[in-house]
C-alpha cells in the first residue's frame, strides 16, 4: 500500500502575540496509507482538529515534513495548495459549512464547475446522482435554510466528492447531528471508503470511531496512541464488542 | 462609560468612521463656504449699491436730444422722481481702441463708450468702491476688458479715429455697477472732463444718452416710465430698470453658489449612505452584542443611544472644523465676486448665516441614524443570539442557479449573481457611481451646451453662419440698405435674412400700454426651434418668448390675441408660437415684416447669413467687419460665447471640479466598500478556499460583481444627467427665460471617454482592495 500522507516531526504553533506563543502540536509523526478509514481521538483542546488542518494543507505546520502522495506540501504555494484541495481532497465540518447564496445542488456543483475545462452537463448529472446516492435528491433546488443538519451534513459529504477526491477529511462531521443522523453519515462515509478513497476524521464520539479501522490518539498536542483494527464490516462485526474496546484502549492510555 | 465605548468604536472602525467624518466635513465646507458666498454676495452688492447710487430707470437714446424737455418732466413728476441725470456716452468701435502690441478690440460684442463720472448718481467705482476720479491723460477700464485682454494699471490704450489719436495711462478698474456684467451689452471708460471734451472733436464720433431718473423713496418706477413713452421724450434704446442690474451683478456667483450647494448635498447623501454601510456591516457583528444587551434588560432607547452617541460626535466635530474651514475654502470662490463687487468682504452676516450648514448637517445626519438604528427594534433578544438570525427565514425563490450560465466562467458568474442575491448591499455602490457618473457628466453637459452653436436656440437665435448686428448711429438707416443690396449681390452668400427691432407699445393684462420690443422680418430663412407653435408667417401673426407668455410677463398662450400700436393704430396679432430667449430679460417678440417698423423706435439691426459651401467665413466676416465700420460681425458660436463670457470659464471650473470630486469619491468609496465586504464574506471565502479556490479565483469573483455595477452606475448616471440633467437645468433657467433645454451631449466624452477614465481609475482601485489575504490559516476562520 501507498502512503496518501506522511508526516514527520510535524509542529505548529500559534503567536497570540506579547511574546506569547501556543503550541499546538508537537513533533508529529503519521503516516496514512491509501483507502484507509482512520479517526482521531482525544479531549478538548488535545490539537487534533489542528492535526486535521495542517496535514490536509489548509494550515501551514510551523517545522517539519508533510507529504501528501509522495509530495511536500509544507511551503508549496498558496495557488499550488488550493489545485491540491481542488483535485484531490474532500472536506467536512461540523458547521457543514455550504455557501449561503447557492441551492444545495449547486453547492455540491460549485467545486467542479471552477476547473475551466468543466463539463456543466455532465457535472449536474453527477451531483443529481449524488444526492440519490445521498437519499436527498428530492432537496437539490432548496436553499441551505431549508433542510436539516443531517440532510445538510449529507450536501456537504456530497460537495466533498463531487471531484473524485483521494481523500476526504471530516472535522466533527457528526458532532451536531443526532444519533439516526449520524449512523446514516457514517454508512455513507463507510461505503465511499469501501470504493477506495481514503477517510480521515476527527470525533468525540466512540461510536464514530468504531466504524473506523484505526483510532489515533491526541494529548496535549502529541500523537500518544494508535489503535488498528480490522475494517468494518456490519455483518461481521458486533459494534459494541468494538466501542467497548476502543473505549477500554482509551482508558488505558489515560482517557 | 458612553465615551469609551465611542473610543472602542472608533478604534475597531478606523478608516470607515474617518472616512464618514471626511464626507461630513466636507459637506460642511462646502455647504458653509457656498452660503456664506451668498452671504457675501447680499451684502457687499448692497454695499456696492450703496456708494454706486445706481438709476432706477434708464432710459438709453441715440440721435436728437433737448435736455430742456426732460427737465420739465422731471418737474412734473416730482412726486415720484428724486433726481435726474443725464450721461452722455460718446461710443467708439472697438476697432479704434489699441492696446498692447498691434491689437484692438476689434470684434467684441460690447459697445464700448467712453464717459465722464456723473455728478449725482449712477458712480463707477474703484476696486475700493470709492468714486473714480480720473486725471489727465489717464483711463479707468471697464474690468469685464481688464480681464478679457490682460490689461493692468500703468499699461496704456491708444484712441485712434480719423485724424484724433490719443493715447491713455490706464490708472483704475472700473468696476460699474450696471454694466459690470458681460450679460449688460454696455461697457464704459472713464476719462477726465478735458480729454473727453478733446475727444469730442472725432468726426465718426456718436453720441449715446442714457438719461436716469433716481426715484424717491414712494415713486412708481411703472408709472414713471409709462409717462415718460407717453410724453413723446427721447427713447429709441431700451428702458431699464434698476432691478435688472442687480439681478446681472448677482448672476454668475450665485449659480456658482447653487452648484457648490448641490454638490454638498451629495456629500451629505454620500456620508448617510456610508453610515448605512457601516451599520450594515457591523450590525451582523453586533448582533450578539445587542442580543446580550436586551438579555441583561437595557432598553431599546439606551442601546440605540450608544450607536448613536458616536455619530453625534463625528457630526458635531466635523460641523464645527467644516465651519470653521470654511472661512478659508470660500476663498477660493469669491474670486470673482472681489473683482466685480467688492475687494472688502467683511461683513458680519456671513458668520451668522453659513451656521445654517454644520446644524443642518448635523440634524440631518442625527435623524438618518435613528431611521436607520429602528432595525435594532426588531431585533429580539432571543434571536439576536442566534446565529445568523438576520439570514433565517428568507426563503425566495431560487435564481441564477449555476447550470444556467453560458457565457462566463463559474467565478465571473458567482460575482455578478452576486450582486443580484445582495442588491440591497451593493445599492449603496449602485448609487455612489451613479453620482460621480452625474456630477462628472452634467457639468460637462451643461458646458458643451453652452459652446454649442445650437446655444443660440435659447437666445431666440436661428442657426446661420454669421451675423451683422447694426446699432444706434446716424447712418444705420443707409448702411442696412446699403449692406442687403451687398448682400443680395454677393455670391458667397448663400442666404440671408434682415431683421429689425424696434419698440412698440403692447397693450398688457390690465389693459394699459407697455412697451415692448419686437423683431420684425421673415423667419422662415433662419428657422428657430419653438416650445410651442411655430413662427410667425404671415400678416396679424406674432410670437412671444417664453418669459413673456408667462404670468410674469404678459400671460398669453398660442392662439390668444395681442394688441399692438403701430403708427397709431391698434393691430391685434394672434400668437402663433413661444420660443426661448434668455436675452434682453427674457423679453422679446417678433413678428412677420408685415406688421411695419416703427421708425421712431428703430432699436438695432440684425442680418444672419449662411455662405455659400466652401467660402471661407472667417474671410467673409473680416470683409463686412473693416466694409461697414459701425457693424459687429461675429459667428454665432462667438456670439453666445461673449455674451455668457464668463459663466463658460465658471463652468469649466466645475466640470474639472466635479471629475476632481467624482473620482474622489467613487475611489473612497469602492475601496471602503470592498473592505467591509470582504470582511462581512470572510467565512464563505473561507469556505471557498477550503473547496480549493484560489484567492485570485475569489478575488475575480467580487471584481466581476463590482465592475458590474460599476458599469451600471455609470449607464444610469449618463442616463439621468442626459435626461433629469435638461430638466433641473430648464428649472433653473426658466427665469431667465429658457424653459426647455436640451443638452448638448458629445457622445465620445459622454460615452465613452468619461466612463472609461471612471472604469479605469475604479477599475485599479476595485483591483487593488480585492485582496483576499491567502497567508492566515483557513481554520482561524472556519473554525471561529
Amino acid at each position: 500500500m501507498r502512503k496518501i500522507l506522511e508526516a514527520r516531526s510535524i509542529n505548529k504553533k500559534v503567536d497570540l502575540g506579547k511574546e506569547n506563543e501556543l503550541h499546538i502540536l508537537k513533533d508529529v509523526n503519521l503516516e496514512i496509507e491509501e483507502g484507509e478509514f482512520v479517526s482521531v481521538m482525544g479531549p478538548s483542546g488535545s490539537g487534533k482538529t489542528t492535526l486535521l488542518y495542517n496535514v490536509s494543507g489548509m494550515d501551514r505546520i510551523t517545522s517539519g515534513s508533510m507529504k501528501f502522495k509522495g509530495r511536500e506540501i509544507g511551503r508549496l504555494k498558496e495557488e499550488e495548495l488550493a489545485k491540491i484541495r481542488l483535485e484531490t481532497m474532500g472536506f467536512i465540518f461540523q458547521d457543514i459549512n455550504l455557501l449561503k447564496n447557492l441551492s444545495l445542488i449547486d453547492n455540491v456543483m460549485f467545486p467542479a464547475l471552477v476547473s475551466k475545462d468543466a463539463d456543466k452537463n455532465a457535472v449536474y448529472e453527477k451531483a443529481k446522482k449524488l444526492l440519490e446516492l445521498t437519499g436527498i435528491e428530492k432537496l437539490a433546488d432548496n436553499n441551505v435554510t431549508q433542510g436539516s443538519g443531517g440532510q445538510l451534513q449529507r450536501v456537504g459529504i456530497c460537495r466533498a466528492l463531487i471531484n473524485n477526491p483521494d481523500i476526504i477529511f471530516g472535522d466533527e462531521p457528526t458532532g451536531a447531528l443526532d444519533s439516526k443522523s449520524t449512523e446514516e453519515i457514517m454508512s455513507i462515509l463507510a461505503e465511499v471508503n469501501q470504493k477506495g478513497t481514503t477517510v480521515m476524521l476527527v470525533t468525540h464520539d466512540v461510536k464514530v470511531a468504531a466504524k473506523t479501522e484505526r483510532v489515533l490518539y491526541m494529548v496535549d498536542g502529541n500523537l500518544v496512541a494508535q489503535k488498528k483494527m480490522r475494517k468494518y464490516d456490519a455483518r461481521h462485526d458486533d459494534i459494541k464488542e468494538r466501542e467497548e474496546s476502543i473505549m477500554k484502549w482509551l482508558v488505558e492510555n489515560g482517557f | 462609560m458612553f465615551l469609551k465605548i465611542i473610543k472602542n468604536d472608533f478604534l475597531r472602525n478606523k478608516i470607515v468612521t474617518m472616512t464618514v467624518y471626511v464626507f461630513i466635513t466636507m459637506a460642511v465646507i462646502l455647504a458653509a463656504s457656498a452660503i456664506n458666498n451668498i452671504a457675501n454676495l447680499i451684502q457687499s452688492i448692497s454695499d456696492l449699491q450703496e456708494s454706486a447710487v445706481p438709476a432706477d430707470i434708464t432710459v438709453m437714446h441715440a440721435g436728437e436730444y433737448n435736455q430742456a424737455e426732460i427737465d420739465q418732466f422731471t418737474e412734473r413728476y416730482r412726486d415720484h422722481i428724486a433726481t435726474q441725470e443725464t450721461m452722455v456716452l460718446q461710443n467708439i468701435d472697438g476697432s479704434n481702441i489699441h492696446f498692447g502690441q498691434n491689437q484692438t478690440m476689434a470684434g467684441t460684442i460690447q459697445d464700448i463708450s467712453f464717459v465722464v463720472q456723473n455728478k449725482k448718481f449712477d458712480f463707477i467705482l474703484d476696486l475700493d468702491n470709492e468714486k473714480l476720479d480720473v486725471n489727465e491723460g489717464f483711463v479707468a477700464v471697464p474690468i469685464y476688458f481688464m480681464e478679457q485682454h490682460d490689461l493692468k494699471i500703468g499699461d496704456t490704450i491708444t484712441v485712434k479715429s480719423g485724424g484724433y489719436e490719443k493715447e491713455f495711462v490706464i490708472s483704475d478698474y472700473a468696476r460699474d455697477f450696471e454694466m459690470n456684467s458681460s450679460l449688460t451689452s454696455s461697457k464704459r471708460f472713464v476719462i477726465n472732463q478735458n480729454d473727453y471734451d478733446e475727444m469730442l472733436e472725432i468726426e465718426a464720433l456718436e453720441l449715446e444718452y442714457l438719461i436716469e431718473f433716481k426715484l424717491n423713496e414712494n415713486g412708481d418706477s411703472a408709472a414713471v416710465q409709462t409717462a415718460y413713452i407717453e410724453a413723446g421724450l427721447p427713447a429709441n434704446g431700451p428702458i431699464i430698470e434698476g432691478k435688472i442690474f442687480t439681478m446681472f451683478n448677482a448672476m454668475s456667483d450665485m449659480a456658482v453658489a447653487i452648484v457648490i450647494i448641490f454638490i454638498s448635498i451629495l456629500l451629505i447623501v454620500i456620508a448617510s449612505l456610508c453610515i448605512r454601510l457601516t451599520f450594515l456591516a457591523t450590525i451582523d457583528e453586533d448582533i450578539r452584542e445587542i442580543g446580550v444587551m436586551k438579555a441583561m434588560g437595557i432598553s431599546k432607547k439606551d442601546i440605540k443611544k450608544v450607536y448613536l452617541n458616536k455619530y453625534r460626535v463625528i457630526s458635531a466635530a466635523a460641523g464645527i472644523i467644516g465651519y470653521l474651514m470654511s472661512f478659508a475654502a470660500v476663498n477660493l470662490l469669491n474670486g470673482n465676486m472681489r473683482l466685480y463687487i467688492s475687494s472688502d468682504l467683511s461683513g458680519s452676516l456671513k458668520y451668522v448665516l453659513s451656521l445654517i450648514a454644520p446644524l443642518l448637517v448635523y440634524f440631518m445626519i442625527v435623524m438618518y441614524c435613528q431611521q436607520v438604528l429602528k432595525r435594532i427594534d426588531k431585533i429580539s433578544a432571543v434571536e439576536a443570539l442566534r446565529k445568523d438570525s438576520m439570514e433565517r427565514g428568507k426563503n425566495r425563490k431560487y435564481s441564477f442557479p449555476l447550470l444556467k450560465n453560458k457565457f462566463f466562467s463559474t467565478n465571473i458568474y458567482m460575482g455578478l449573481r452576486d450582486v443580484w442575491k445582495r442588491f440591497k448591499l451593493y445599492r449603496l455602490l449602485f448609487v455612489i457611481f451613479i453620482v460621480c457618473t452625474f456630477i462628472v457628466i452634467l457639468p460637462l453637459n451643461i458646458y458643451n451646451t453652452m459652446n454649442s452653436p445650437e446655444f443660440s436656440t435659447y437666445m431666440g437665435i436661428g442657426k446661420s453662419d454669421m451675423r451683422i448686428d447694426l446699432r444706434r448711429t446716424d447712418t444705420i438707416t443707409e448702411d442696412f440698405k446699403k449692406l442687403q443690396e451687398e448682400l443680395q449681390n454677393d455670391s458667397d452668400i448663400e442666404k440671408y435674412a434682415a431683421y429689425i427691432t424696434s419698440s412698440y407699445q403692447v397693450k398688457n393684462a390690465e389693459g394699459s400700454w407697455d412697451y415692448m420690443n419686437i423683431e420684425t422680418g421673415d423667419f422662415s430663412v433662419f428657422p428657430l426651434k419653438y416650445l410651442e407653435g411655430r413662427a410667425p408667417q404671415g400678416e396679424a401673426e406674432i410670437s412671444l418668448s417664453f418669459a413673456n407668455a408667462s404670468k410674469d410677463g404678459l400671460n398669453k398662450k398660442v392662439g390668444d390675441e395681442v394688441v399692438v400700436k403701430v403708427a397709431g393704430i391698434e393691430n391685434t396679432l394672434e400668437v402663433t408660437g413661444v420660443y426661448q430667449d434668455i436675452t434682453n430679460g427674457g423679453k422679446t417678440a417678433k413678428a412677420h415684416t408685415s406688421l411695419g417698423v416703427n421708425e421712431e423706435a428703430v432699436l438695432w439691426y440684425i442680418v444672419s447669413m449662411d455662405v455659400a459651401s466652401g467660402v471661407d467665413v472667417r474671410e467673409k466676416m473680416d470683409y463686412y467687419q473693416n466694409t461697414y465700420d459701425s457693424a459687429q460681425v461675429n459667428d454665432i458660436k462667438e456670439y453666445t460665447g461673449q455674451t455668457l463670457g464668463n459663466i463658460i470659464d465658471q463652468m469649466s471650473l466645475i466640470v474639472i471640479g466635479g471629475m476632481a470630486i467624482a473620482v474622489i469619491i467613487a475611489v473612497l468609496i469602492t475601496a471602503l466598500f470592498l473592505r467591509m465586504l470582504l470582511s462581512k464574506d470572510m467565512s464563505q471565502i473561507a469556505i471557498m478556499r477550503s473547496m480549493g479556490l484560489t484567492s485570485k479565483n475569489i478575488k475575480h469573483q467580487y471584481m466581476a460583481g463590482t465592475m458590474m455595477v460599476l458599469i451600471l452606475g455609470i449607464i444610469v448616471g449618463v442616463l439621468a444627467a442626459n435626461f433629469l440633467g435638461g430638466f433641473l437645468v430648464s428649472m433653473a433657467m426658466s427665469s431667465m427665460g429658457a424653459a426647455k433645454i436640451q443638452l448638448v451631449n458629445v457622445a465620445w466624452q459622454t460615452w465613452l471617454l468619461c466612463p472609461l477614465a471612471l472604469i479605469v481609475v475604479v477599475g485599479f482601485t476595485i483591483s487593488v482592495c480585492c485582496k483576499v489575504t491567502a497567508e492566515d490559516d483557513l481554520s482561524v476562520v472556519l473554525r471561529s
